[in-house]
């Protein structure tokens, strides 16, 4: 009986202590959420914490109170019981192993890829071209080509449409939690709504990296991200125009 | 010695020949007389040719195909290990010998990575160079991670486990290990040829346009996985055709289970990695554009073709981890492995599932959104076989009497840490988490602490448990467990950090980082160096026990299994009296149990 209960109390305590820590501690301090894709993708994140924390913390305590409870000193001098293996917990292990897998599956895994939104009409189209070792936008709604940072108004649906002439390179924006690839001879797209004002300038991770390495200047393949008013996205366009 | 020497003069005349042909037909042509592309496809099979031919493919093997008498006089002591010896014991100690010096060196290489990553702009190394050592780390220890535990232990120990004189086909074997040094000698030669900056995963249209290196590399690769591919082929008859009379399938220790469900994956899905990469060679030496999109190639192509092997090799990699670690973990409990037949059945769910999850590999890779969900649901269902491994090694160690030697605090090591790799993949496995983290220094963390923390972890638990099987000698158990301990907390420091700074935008494969990400990144870096002065422990009492050690005993464990039925190191023969199985291998506690019962000697020799 023991053994059931202080492992079970350890599980508890775990578990209690481990979802504590997911609900308050921030571990992306450095990389706030700036748009609504990432705000879904960070709920997700905290989701799966939260259902990996019982699971993590009764495989911890059945193990760190089987090494205590269990452990001998010296040489062995006799043998433990000839437990072969007990159906009904085999039974419940695969019951419950199953269950768990089939509700990360539907959520966050199926919701979460609704709510990403992945297709669909966008209010803005950004062209992204990637090339060795550089990024560059355009504009084709409002006839602005070969801009070298990405500006975007606050709260408005944007398609980004991918393409590489080179090699394959990622366009990763870390604030955003969104990446895709730019594949030469295809376009890609992914879909982002920023929520936050903000540059790079003061959020570091409001930024554009490539994120599939292309080779020598891999690391240093960046561009800046601005998130702006609709006043001021029109001041922008207008004066990169042509 | 002397066919060492003899299969390096083979091996230069054989290149030299090659590329003197394309030099001769080019300058017949009227052509520039070097082009390194065509003069490597055509020197490098030829100098592999004499290599192999000059180790002992020819007195041993080829001579008989042209009605000739075999030449083959065994070498004895150390000149067995640098000869084309047979014993599957020899090659399982060629083996393990040779891919230690290959992880110590792959390992200093990650020294070097952490080292540049100590400042935001780079501490030690130029671009270039920072992405050639991280490829070749990165390439380095997945060959590692490979051909440790299935060319060295499975080696060495699975003829021993199922009671067999050897493998089923011994010059195969021979041959499987002689492919590596090419290996390492065409990977070692691409930092020559202008190194390769497109990592371990090679991704064209990048690993085909690039320096000079990358084409060594794809050759290197190629020579790899035909090793691995006999290698497998080998395991399979093996343990299918030579088990000891008695020893059924139900009665087949748990880790040679483990090695067969990885010769299953290791013989079918090998071909798909060479494909990929004969695919690329020839798309940069003879223009094939099969990725060169403006051709009319398809650059993901390569992705697809290349992950169908290199998402199961990952547990090519850690299925006979998990074996070694059950193993353990039941001669270590006193207790019979709980769960046997469901954990058999994890090893064969894991095969089953293991080919058709591929694509979560590619989820930002610009593939149709119409494979998400059935990837991200196949890649999900994977945490029910891998939980049923957990099942039987918790109920393994409950209600035993554990041992906590040295081999045991690494398996239980390998528990800990897989739990924590296995729960973090799941974040991988989910396409909205993946879009984010997919890249990054999450990913990073997330498959050390399956690769590291877990085979690794499950390499070093067989290496001291077979240490006193294959030496004849004890290693030092003071020195083991200082070498745990000081490994297991220095690689969970290193990596738990690593998980957070890829959370906070750092982005793996690259030689700077963003200024707010440096103390971390010194933290991570200073953790990695105790990490890798924990292997100077292990260097020390390897080296130290393998020459001084006090004597081994037969069965130091006290375990079961057939391997320790015979002397440590055991005979040429293996089993002097020919064993017949006659229970389980696991069955501690069960009064009158025994697993096998002994000829009498006027009937040994060992016939089988």
């Amino acid at each position: 009986m023991r053994h059931l209960l202080v492992p079970g109390a350890a599980f508890a305590l775990l578990t209690a202590l481990g979802e504590l820590l997911v609900a308050s501690v921030d571990l992306l301090p450095l990389n706030p959420a700036m748009a609504r894709e990432a705000v879904v993708s960070d709920d997700a994140l905290r989701l799966l914490f939260a259902l990996a924390v019982p699971v993590g913390a009764f495989t911890l305590a059945a193990l760190l109170y089987g090494i205590w409870a269990f452990r001998r000193r010296g040489d062995p001098a006799e043998d433990g019981p000839p437990l072969r293996g007990h159906r009904a917990v085999t039974v419940a292990w695969l019951v419950v192993t199953t269950a768990l897998c089939l509700v990360v599956i539907v959520n966050p895994g199926i919701t979460g890829l609704a709510a990403m939104a992945q297709s669909g009409d966008a209010d803005l189209v950004v062209g992204i071209a990637a090339q060795r070792w550089s990024f560059s936008s355009s504009y084709p709604q409002h006839g602005v080509t070969k801009a070298k940072e990405l500006v975007l108004p606050v709260n408005r649906r944007v398609r980004l449409e991918l393409t590489a002439v080179d090699v394959v390179h990622g366009v990763w924006i870390p604030a955003f939690r969104v990446k895709k690839d730019a594949v030469p001879g295809i376009t890609t797209a992914m879909y982002v709504t920023p929520t936050r004002l903000g540059s790079s300038d003061g959020a570091v991770n409001l930024r554009m990296q490539c994120s599939q390495l292309c080779g020598l200047a891999h690391s240093t393949m960046t561009m800046p991200v601005r998130v702006v008013t609709d006043a001021e996205f029109q001041a922008w366009v207008a004066r990169n125009k042509g | 010695m002397s066919a060492l020497i003899r299969a390096i003069a083979w091996g230069v005349v054989g290149s030299v020949l090659g590329a003197a042909a394309v030099v001769i037909v080019r300058a017949a042509t009227g052509q520039d007389l070097l082009d390194f592309g065509q003069v490597t496809l055509a020197a490098y099979p030829l100098g592999l040719a004499g290599w192999l031919l000059g180790i002992g493919v020819w007195d041993q093997w080829a001579r008989e195909w042209f009605g000739l008498p075999l030449r083959h006089v065994p070498p004895h002591g150390w000149r067995r290990y640098f000869a084309f010896t047979q014993d599957h014991k020899v090659i399982g100690i060629q083996y393990l010998v040779t891919f230690t010096v290959l992880l110590l060196l792959a390992g200093l290489f990650a020294m070097l990575i952490r080292i540049q990553l100590l400042r935001p702009s780079g501490a030690l190394l130029d671009m270039n160079q920072y992405n050639t050592v991280m490829g070749w780390h990165g390439i380095v220890m997945i060959a590692v991670a490979v051909a440790m535990v299935m060319g060295g232990f499975a080696n060495f120990v699975v003829p021993l486990l199922i009671g067999a004189r050897d493998v089923a086909f011994p010059r195969v074997n021979a041959l499987s290990y002689w492919l590596v040094p090419p290996v390492a000698v065409l990977l070692l030669l691409a930092f020559l040829a202008g190194g390769w900056d497109s990592g371990w995963t090679a991704y064209p249209p990048l690993a085909t346009v690039n320096a000079d290196g990358q084409l060594l590399f794809n050759l290197a690769i190629v020579t790899f996985g035909l090793s691995s591919i006999l290698g497998g082929l080998n395991f399979i008859v093996t343990i299918a055709t030579l088990r000891a009379p008695g020893m059924t399938w139900g009665r087949v220790p748990i880790f040679v289970w483990s090695v067969l469900a990885a010769s299953l994956l290791s013989f079918t899905v090998t071909q798909f990695l060479a494909a990929a990469m004969i695919m690329e060679i020839l798309d940069r030496v003879a223009g094939a554009s099969f990725f060169n999109a403006a051709q009319g190639g398809a650059p993901l192509l390569y992705q697809h073709v290349f992950w169908f092997y290199s998402h199961p090799a990952v547990y090519i990699m850690v299925l006979p981890g998990m074996g070694i670690v059950l193993e353990i973990l039941s001669h270590f409990s006193r207790k019979p492995l709980f769960a046997y037949r469901v954990a058999v059945a994890g090893f064969l769910g894991i095969v089953a599932l293991s080919g058709i999850v591929w694509a979560h590999h590619l989820f930002v890779a610009g593939i149709g959104d119409e494979m998400l969900l059935p990837f991200m649901i196949t890649t999900e269902l994977i945490s029910i076989p891998t939980g049923l491994v957990f099942l039987s090694a918790l109920g393994t160690i409950w209600l035993g009497k554990l041992w906590l030697r040295t081999p045991m605090l690494f398996a239980l090591g390998f528990v800990f840490n897989f739990l924590i790799g296995g729960l973090t993949g799941i974040t991988l496995a989910d396409v909205p988490t993946d879009m984010d983290l997919n890249n990054t220094y999450w990913v990073v963390a997330h498959f050390h602490y399956t690769i590291m923390g877990g085979e690794v972890f499950a390499i070093m638990a067989a290496l001291y448990y077979w240490f006193p099987k294959i030496t004849g000698r004890m290693f030092n158990e003071t020195l083991g467990k200082i070498h745990f301990w000081w490994m297991f907390l220095a690689f969970n420091a290193t990596f738990l950090l690593m998980f957070w700074v890829g959370l906070n935008g750092m982005n793996r494969r690259i030689a700077s980082y963003p200024p707010e990400l440096t103390g971390a990144n010194q933290v991570v870096s200073a953790f990695s160096f105790a990490l890798g002065a924990s292997f100077l422990v292990f260097i020390v009492n390897l080296v130290w026990s393998w020459a001084r050690g006090p004597r081994a005993a037969a069965d130091p464990w006290h375990a079961r299994t057939l391997e320790w039925q015979v002397p440590s190191p055991p005979p040429e023969e293996n089993f002097p009296r020919a064993p017949e199985v006659i229970g389980h291998p696991y069955d501690y506690g069960v009064t009158g149990a025994a697993h096998a019962a002994f000829a009498a000697p006027a009937e040994g020799g060992g016939t089988r």
